[in-house]
């Protein structure tokens, strides 16, 4: 019980900051239980109860992008995920210093750039005439161009590949902050014992970044349904829409741009509950098992 | 030690922060909403929903506009939102800028209270009050009955001065018909089988790059180069989301007509025969505009706005003029008799949207006086055609002219921001200037417009005995008080199930017109795309769109009377 | 030291693996700089050849006309101002900030150190929408205002909880032993483990500072009738966005004045903007390239 009034004292500032920036706008939820009109205001717009959650469920176009919001967030999560770690420990295990620097430095570089820019890019090297069927034609690995954006079932793979090309270097600072974090005496005892590169990676690398591994995948999991708009929507059409559209690019569509607040409110709302629900069963799941969690 | 530093930094902080937001709060209540006397001219603040340039603070004309008007006016655009999230957000907040143009959220804005009506004041300022005839102000008129913006554009002073056919069009490159002798092109049919013969006589650039006989853009909502040709191709104006019959002013679907059925056979036909484009579906503005700057692409339908800017600079640098690959339109229909429609001349005024003054504005009669002042002849030369022997010149007879080295000096976006000033989202005229003898627009100068058109246009307009592009396609009548009915399917919503279907309509055109074009049978893939078009329920989208038709009928009847 | 061992140690799955590791590595470089590359050579190429497409290793119009386009951008000074100051300031604050309660979740003997991270991390997942939090905004006075940059953002359950995960790795012995020496907490958290935690907030620092560095929405939708509190990536956004053929419908392209190629003009906003972060990187790699040693206290 002693030594708790000065953390105490300190939470209360950040209770207090945390009610009012993060939890007082959640009063627009109310949005998602009316037919909000701007001109009638939070308080004044017709009460209509679940009505727009259920216009989200009946409508099979719903169903279809919460499952490609699902499939596109898992599988962007895992790939990004392993491509990061393995990244990290590949360039720890760099010799020289100057070349871990340069690589590192230019690894991250892509984050800066737009969707926009790497898509544009992207949609370059895999048109008809791009560098990839340049490749495949001329290793006879295909009989003529193939148009990889008019096939539903290459895009979630597209996106995957954009995702980890963006993204790798710049998630894998994090994994290189914890990996300098470890005592280099433990490498230096190991070394001794006669360890390998790959046992000194499996037992010594690998669990010393395992609390900050599991944090994060525990964050993203209930990330999975923020699966993004931007990306789809630069690199879909007509042709793949059924698989390319996401949560967020119905609600950009039926909602927002419709003027419609509530059912971009209902949309978000239902997407805050399930990844409450994702986090709280991780959360659970990690205790279990002994691992570091997120409370 | 270490902690007076953190403390010391905190404070410096503290202090930066709190000066920063000390002369912010300052400068904010001071530049807001208010339209305030500073050095005797007023400032307002206008904040129009749709993207556009800035110009600078200390920009020239701007000072002269407003040592004659007595007021400037500090123009916002939109950015990185659409214009109803940001009137969206506007109306949540309750604040607005003097002047406001709420594109596509203008309804929302009128619902919310947010205007002021301008009927009462209107007939105190002539230029306002002549900018419109009497029907055009009935029609502007809200449920309410009152009248709460003012659309900018499309009103021509005197005669109309058009030169080009900033529309829709099956677009062509003069090599094309050049090469043919110039024949006489008007069927969907001649037109294809005039782009086969020449892509099987010329199947590659002269640099040895191969031809693009046909693309089609169908990138989100420019998706209209394929989806809306059959109701040209049946002679009917551009009424956007439908037909309107001017016989029997009732609405028709367009998507379910033989012509609709016939016009994607062809292009399903053409894409068998490697005519159209493989990557048509698939491929992005960007990428089709970078298609047609390179000059292989021999036509295609879209809207002359959607590609002239970018492309023609594109051809001219490389010198691909001199090779014929600029566009002229062509007047297509489906088959011979049909009149085509593609050109209306005349002025349709878009209700759905323009300039308003909101409840925010503590002077609305000065934001009158503005706008009044803006469409005086003086002004509205100064907007198009910058000052006199900067600008422009003028010969012994009166006329305007510009200089080449002028013509370059006003595209520069540089010089643009520091000494033009269009005011462009103002009410502004083009037609004739009052002196009847300029165009009130630079490029619509028959001198001017002549002197920039490419040699190989020049060449093949003559060959048609045409002096301009709209020459081309024919000029038509605007077909009736209705048109065009796109500016309300604009304003719908799905607050009503038309809405919904209108968005239902286009989502299914996306994803299976391409479908249907690229089908190993056709038949059986327009069964298909038939079977789930029906679906959508296109019938309570035309439900909705009737009413207004006849509204806007009824309306100009009263006006007339 | 490490290097002399492992010299010792050299076999030939050792050999293989440099090699393959270091092949990886520049096979890896040249994927990601390559749409860097692209887009520096589009950026110095002329807007409208690029048109054309088929621009990849080296411009073919040199050019300075789209850098000059974007830096003739008015407000340009102004925007950089603010930018700079909101990721100072910003950065400092948030990471104190989020340092600091770090510190508190990562106790031992705090009591309610789940509660309160159950707090923030739900905050990571709910948001009240555009609306209400504009509301809320303007209600505390924080529109045209530049605090706005800094306050509502200042905590990140996310860099919370990079920091507690890496705080949580330092042995209780640290804490402990300064306890008996009658530390409180402030000398515990600037003395003791703030010093410990150099690498992670660097990384904090350096996620903060690109977040404030690269942020318009917020200048846009709190500040945006106010020409002095505008940043650097809103005034850059604002100029793409005139010259984008971005507009989403038919009706206001027709009308759309000065649309020109917006590829090279956002190319060249994009090199600028990327150029001072870049260059803000070698000094926070000291902390993650070498290794840094917990050492001395053994548990």
């Amino acid at each position: 019980m002693k030594r708790q009034k000065v953390l105490l004292l300190w939470s209360l500032v950040y209770v207090i900051y945390g009610f009012i920036f993060c939890y007082l706008p959640l009063a627009g939820w109310l949005m998602a239980f009316e037919n909000y009109k701007p001109k009638d205001g939070f308080f004044h717009s017709q009460f209509i109860g679940l009505g727009k959650f259920k216009q989200l469920f009946v409508d099979d176009g719903f169903l279809r992008v919460i499952r490609n919001t699902l499939a596109m967030g898992v599988i962007n999560l895992v790939v990004t995920f392993v491509a990061a770690i393995v990244f990290a420990i590949l360039l720890n295990e760099l010799k020289s210093q100057g070349g871990k620097k340069v690589v590192q430095t230019i690894s991250y570089l892509p984050h800066f750039l737009s969707w926009i820019i790497v898509t544009g890019i992207l949609h370059d090297a895999l048109s008809g005439t791009g560098i990839v069927n340049d490749l495949l034609l001329r290793f006879h690995l295909l009989k003529e161009p193939l148009n990889f954006f008019a096939h539903p079932k290459y895009f979630w793979g597209i996106v995957a590949f954009a995702n980890v090309w963006k993204e790798t270097g710049w998630n894998a600072i994090i994994y290189l902050a914890a990996i300098v974090a470890i005592d280099t005496n433990l490498y230096e005892a190991a070394a001794i014992d006669g360890a390998g590169r790959w046992a000194r990676i499996r037992y010594i690398t690998l669990p010393g970044i395992k609390p900050t591994i599991i944090i994060l995948l525990l964050m993203n999991a209930g990330n999975v349904l923020n699966a993004g708009f931007e990306v789809q929507y630069l690199l879909g059409n007509g042709l793949v829409q059924s698989v390319s559209q996401t949560i967020d690019i119905y609600v950009l569509k039926w909602g927002i741009s419709q003027g419609d607040y509530s059912l971009g409110t209902a949309a978000g709302v239902f997407k805050s509950v399930v990844s409450i629900v994702i986090i709280l069963i991780a959360n659970g799941m990690a205790k279990r098992a002994g691992e570091e969690r997120l409370f | 030690m270490k902690r007076k530093q953190f403390t010391a930094l905190l404070l410096v902080g503290a202090v930066i922060m709190s000066t920063l937001s000390g002369c912010s709060m300052g400068a904010s209540s001071k530049g807001k909403n208010a339209a305030k006397n500073d050095g005797g001219i007023k400032e307002f603040t206008y904040f129009v929903a749709v993207p556009g340039n800035e110009i600078n603070d200390d920009n020239e004309i701007q000072q002269k506009i407003a040592e004659i008007t007595g007021a400037k006016v500090k123009e916002t655009w939109l950015t990185g939102q659409t214009a109803k999230e940001a009137v969206g957000t506007l109306i949540a907040g309750g604040e607005y800028p003097d002047f406001i143009c709420g594109s596509e959220g203008s309804s929302q804005l009128y619902e919310a209270g947010a205007l002021v009506a301008l009927d009462d004041y209107i007939d105190k300022y002539p230029n306002i009050k002549n900018f419109f005839t009497k029907t055009e102000w009935e029609s502007l008129r809200q449920a309410d009955g009152h009248i709460y913006w003012i659309p900018q554009f499309n009103n021509s002073y005197g005669k109309e001065m058009e030169t080009t056919h900033n529309d829709e069009a099956f677009w062509i490159q003069t090599r094309v018909l050049k090469w043919a002798g110039y024949p006489k092109v008007t069927t969907m049919d001649q037109y294809f089988d005039l782009i086969e013969r020449y892509q099987e006589a010329n199947p590659t650039m002269p640099n040895g790059t191969k031809n693009i006989p046909y693309t089609i853009l169908c990138d989100d909502w420019r998706y209209f180069c394929l989806e809306n040709a059959p109701l040209f191709l049946d002679g009917y104006a551009n009424d956007g989301s439908c037909i309107v019959d001017p016989e029997t002013k009732k609405v028709i679907d367009y998507n379910t007509t033989p012509t609709a059925k016939v016009y994607f056979n062809k292009l399903n036909q053409e894409f068998k025969k490697g005519i159209v484009d493989p990557e048509s579906f698939t491929q992005k503005y960007d990428e089709y505009i970078a298609k047609l700057s390179t000059g292989r692409v021999l036509g295609m339908i879209d809207q002359w706005w959607d590609f002239y800017n970018t492309v023609n600079d594109a051809l001219k640098q490389q010198g691909l003029e001199d090779l014929g690959c600029n566009y002229v339109p062509l007047p297509i229909t489906i088959k011979e008799g049909v009149q085509s429609r593609w050109h209306t001349s005349g002025d349709t005024v878009n209700v759905g949207s323009g300039i308003s003054i909101t409840k925010d504005c503590k002077d609305v009669e000065g934001a009158l006086k503005f706008i009044n002042d803006l469409l005086s002849q003086e002004v509205i030369n100064l907007r198009n055609w910058g000052i006199k022997d900067v600008d422009y010149m003028v010969d012994k007879d009166g006329l305007f002219y510009r200089t080449p080295e002028i013509r370059m000096q006003v595209t520069n976006t540089g010089y643009k921001a520091s000494h033009m000033c269009t005011y462009s989202y103002f009410p502004i005229y083009s037609g004739m200037s009052q002196d009847n003898l300029n165009a009130n627009k630079p490029e619509q100068q028959p001198n001017e417009f002549l002197s920039s058109l490419p040699k190989n246009v020049q060449e093949c307009l003559e060959a048609y005995n045409s002096k301009n592009y709209i020459d081309m396609v024919g000029r038509n009548e605007i077909p009736g008080p209705w048109y065009p009915i796109y500016t309300f399917v604009g304003t719908m919503t799905t607050a009503t199930p038309g809405g919904t279907t209108w968005i239902k309509m286009r989502e299914i055109k996306q994803e299976y017109l391409p479908k249907v074009v690229m089908a190993p049978d056709f038949e059986e893939g327009w069964k298909e795309y038939m079977k789930v078009y029906e679906t959508c329920n296109p019938k309570a989208f035309l439900d909705e769109v009737q009413p207004e038709v006849d509204r806007r009928i009824e309306l100009s009847e009263k006006a007339a009377q | 030291m490490k290097r002399a061992t492992t010299r010792k140690k050299t076999s030939v799955g050792e050999k293989v693996f440099v090699f393959l590791n270091g092949f990886f590595m520049i096979l890896f470089v040249i994927i990601t700089l390559y749409p860097v590359w692209n887009t520096l050579v589009i950026s110095l190429n002329n807007g409208t050849d690029s048109l054309r497409g088929g621009l990849y290793l080296w411009p073919r119009m040199w050019t300075l006309k789209n850098f000059n386009t974007v830096l003739h951008k008015k407000n340009l000074l102004v925007g950089a101002y603010v930018t700079v100051a909101r990721t100072i300031i910003g950065t400092l604050m948030a990471l104190g900030a989020n340092a600091i309660l770090a510190y508190i979740v990562s106790r031992k003997r705090f009591l309610f150190k789940r509660q309160l991270s159950l707090f923030w991390v739900i905050t990571m997942y709910v948001n009240g929408g555009l609306i209400p939090t504009f509301l809320l905004f303007k209600g505390l006075g924080l529109t045209n205002n530049f605090l706005v940059y800094i306050i509502p953002g200042m905590i990140s359950a996310f860099y919370m909880l990079v920091i507690r995960t890496f705080m949580v790795g330092i042995p209780d012995s640290f804490e402990e032993s300064a306890q008996l020496d009658g530390a409180g907490d402030v000398v515990i958290f600037t003395k003791i483990i703030s010093p410990l935690c150099k690498p992670v907030y660097a990384t904090v620092a350096l996620f903060c500072a690109v977040g404030h560095w690269n942020s318009w929405f917020d200048a846009m939708l709190y500040n945006r009738m106010n020409s002095n509190l505008t940043t650097l990536q809103y005034e850059l956004m604002k100029l793409l966005s005139s010259v984008t053929n971005q507009s989403t419908s038919v009706e206001s392209m027709k009308n759309a004045v000065g649309t020109v190629t917006p590829t090279s003009v956002r190319a060249a906003a994009t090199i600028l903007t990327m150029l001072p972060i870049v260059c803000l990187y070698p000094f926070l790699q000291r902390y993650f390239v070498t290794g840094l040693t917990i050492g001395g206290v053994k548990e």
